[in-house]
């Protein structure tokens, strides 16, 4: 199965192969480990891999899945959304809020032409201001919010077709 | 003039809100929240003896809303507000509402914070008092400033006259990136602090941040705890801080006590405040003074053995001013936030699902956070301060890396692994500390690749039902009674995370 990681377009393939109880053998691209796992009382568990032992939590939300090791918090997400995109010959045919939000300023317009790391809009969180860049050159389809518009987080903030001026193919991004 | 309080009213939120009630109430009185809408369920809402609602999520009109502040303050027969850090607490007109409303304010008077508070004004005082400054201007003109950059040279930094905390700062390499930068910080700043001004300094190379907290009573005394050093900064804001400053030598330290005590004495400064200098080779410059307690003051208190937030109410009703204990030990503060260290530190959000606290001797967790709390996109993104203390600084810096090492926190991604990596360096060890510090040595920082491995079955798991114990977003209710616990495993057919049992 392949899996990302949130924020993070590259794929990870991963499969288990086998299982005994606790333990279980893992491929993760063209590596084999072997895992053992122990849960505890408090929901997580104790995970062994070659010889060191991983505190771990996990939880679902919404399409994720949320995992701890250690002092470390990281997030996955199915990796068919990613391919998904990169089929429209655009890194990403759409610029999403990655935090909720009030949306400061939007430097483009419908129809405009922009450049791989052109900023496109300017949002505000936690009193700190973030710029979204086109990931690919691109033509912007549709500007969907206005300055001072307060976003939700994962809100489409601007739509993107393919730049007119290269072919769609030959101009797709390598991401991987 | 001694005026015993009886009722403090807490005008802030998040971990400052609970560490203020939990002193508050040692000292013998009453305790007031008060919340917006977004944190009617948050940890200082329940821990004091009452709560009002004062507004809507917006800061702006709750925690930056004086009138509704005041007015909750004579609501519940408040006679003190204490304001914390950030929000209103550097803001005279505040003192001043407090003031003209018969409440005593827990600070500087307002004309002191008005005179200090504003960095611009702050330099202009350190000028007159004889203490070094970093040469600077005050942005009023495009023009004027380019003259200035042209006479210093490149790099400049940005900053908001209203500041604090890296708020509104930039970094400006070259001409060409001058005017933006002025805009940005003045936007920033106009949000932040509803102060637009700004003024530009010159950039040093290689500089320690080392300030000194004071306190003064209302008698006339002024009094210096020690230093602290905060090279430690990502973009400006300090993630980890440190007493004593490892490396600075006694004659350096008393320098820099002896100016920031003058400082305070030309202000006639009462209160808590803390007074930031820049330090590189054997000079020394003034910052600013923070007219307030600041986030790093457990750093302080865990060496001098006090509690500055019980000073501060013991000044506040008229009391005067102990002499300090001798300081002892080292201490080392690192602030969790909620954010992504792995893609350029944007802010995160969410409800916490699991929360391990750290413990043992010497460890201090200050932090309002609790499985089900809402992590909101509104107000400052700090989850907690982790505190430890030793003997020496090896002997802090082993239990901070353990604690670090204990604590676990998901549902809200944040920077643990981050600062467990920084303060477990050999840099760090080393004391190789300027505000570059991150640039140099901790920038393109991963969560190493045994740990995303460890993850990565850790999701299969999860996948599989057998960490079924945390509740997801939306349903932190415990299983029913007599509902069938999955026995682990018996789910987990294959590694289909997203497959029919979805």
């Amino acid at each position: 199965m392949k899996l990302t990681r949130a924020g993070d377009l590259r794929e990870i393939d991963a499969e288990v192969i086998s299982r005994d109880g606790g333990t279980m053998r893992v491929r993760i691209g063209d590596r084999q480990l072997t895992a053992e796992f122990t849960p505890n009382a408090d929901g997580g568990g104790v995970l062994a891999i070659d010889g060191r032992r991983y505190r771990v939590f996990g939880a679902r939300r919404k399409d994720s899945i949320l995992v701890s090791v250690g002092p470390a918090s990281l997030e996955f997400k199915p990796a068919e959304a990613a391919s998904r995109r990169r089929a429209h010959g655009l890194a990403a045919p759409e610029v999403i809020a990655p935090m909720p939000g009030k949306v400061l300023m939007v430097m483009v317009r419908d129809g405009d032409l922009v450049e791989a790391g052109q900023p496109l809009v300017v949002i505000e969180a936690m009193k700190m201001e973030t710029t979204l860049a086109a990931e690919s050159a691109a033509m912007v389809k549709h500007v969907r919010v206005e300055e001072g518009q307060m976003v939700d987080h994962g809100a489409v903030l601007i739509e993107l077709s393919p730049s007119p001026a290269s072919s769609v193919r030959e101009s797709a991004p390598r991401v991987e | 003039m001694e005026r015993p309080l009886t009722k403090l009213l807490v005008a802030n939120r998040g971990e400052i809100a609970l560490r203020i009630i939990r002193s508050a109430r040692l000292f013998g009185l009453k305790t007031v929240a008060v919340y917006s809408a977004a944190d009617a369920k948050s940890a200082h809402v329940g821990a004091a003896d009452e709560a009002i609602a004062i507004g809507p999520a917006q800061p702006a009109k709750s925690y930056l809303d004086i009138a509704a502040i005041i007015a909750a303050a004579k609501h519940c027969g408040a006679d003190a507000i204490h304001p914390g850090y950030g929000f209103l607490s550097e803001r005279p007109e505040f003192a001043q509402a407090a003031a003209d409303a018969q409440i005593v304010f827990v600070g500087p008077r307002p004309e002191v914070m008005a005179a200090l508070g504003d960095k611009v004004a702050a330099r202009r005082i350190a000028v007159a008092a004889g203490v070094p400054v970093v040469p600077g201007i005050e942005a009023a003109e495009i023009s004027a400033t380019r003259e200035f950059a042209a006479l210093v040279g490149y790099p400049l930094v940005v900053k908001a006259a209203a500041g604090g905390g890296g708020r509104g700062m930039r970094v400006v390499a070259q001409a060409a990136q001058l005017e933006s930068a002025l805009g940005a910080a003045a936007r920033e700043a106009a949000a932040a602090f509803g102060d637009g001004r700004i003024f530009v300094e010159k950039y040093l190379a290689h500089p320690r941040h080392i300030e000194i907290q004071l306190l003064g009573d209302n008698h006339g005394a002024v009094a210096a705890l020690g230093e602290r050093d905060c090279s430690i900064q990502r973009r400006h804001q300090k993630i980890i801080e440190e007493s004593p400053a490892p490396g600075l030598s006694g004659a350096m330290r008393a320098k820099i006590i002896d100016a920031a005590l003058k400082l305070a004495r030309a202000a006639h400064y009462t209160n808590a405040g803390t007074a930031e200098f820049l330090v590189e080779g054997d000079n020394f410059y003034f910052l600013e003074v923070n007219a307030r307690l600041q986030v790093e003051h457990p750093v302080t208190e865990m060496r001098f053995g006090c509690d500055l937030v019980c000073e501060q109410l013991r000044i506040a009703s008229g009391g005067k001013l102990a002499e300090p204990a001798a300081p002892r030990g080292a201490a080392i503060e690192c602030r969790i936030n909620a954010e992504d260290p792995e893609h350029d530190f944007r802010p995160a959000t969410g409800t916490v699902l699991h929360l391990s606290v750290p413990g043992g001797p010497g460890v201090r967790f200050d932090s309002h956070l609790a499985r089900g709390a809402e992590v909101t996109p509104w107000y400052d993104g700090l989850l907690g301060k982790l505190v430890c203390y030793g003997a020496n600084r090896e002997e802090a810096r082993g239990r901070l890396v353990n604690a670090l090492d204990e604590f676990a926190l998901l549902g809200v991604t944040n920077n643990a692994a981050y600062l467990r990596d920084i303060v477990a360096s050999e840099q760090f060890r080393d004391a190789k500390l300027s505000t570059h510090f991150i640039d140099s040595f901790f920038s393109g920082w991963e969560i190493g690749k045994p740990e995303i491995d460890a993850a990565i079955v850790a999701a299969a798991i999860t996948a599989g039902g057998a960490m079924g114990d945390i509740p997801s977003d939306g349903a932190a209710l415990p299983l029913p009674a007599g509902a069938e616990r999955r026995s682990p495993w018996d789910s987990l057919k294959n590694f289909e995370l997203w497959g029919s049992r979805r």
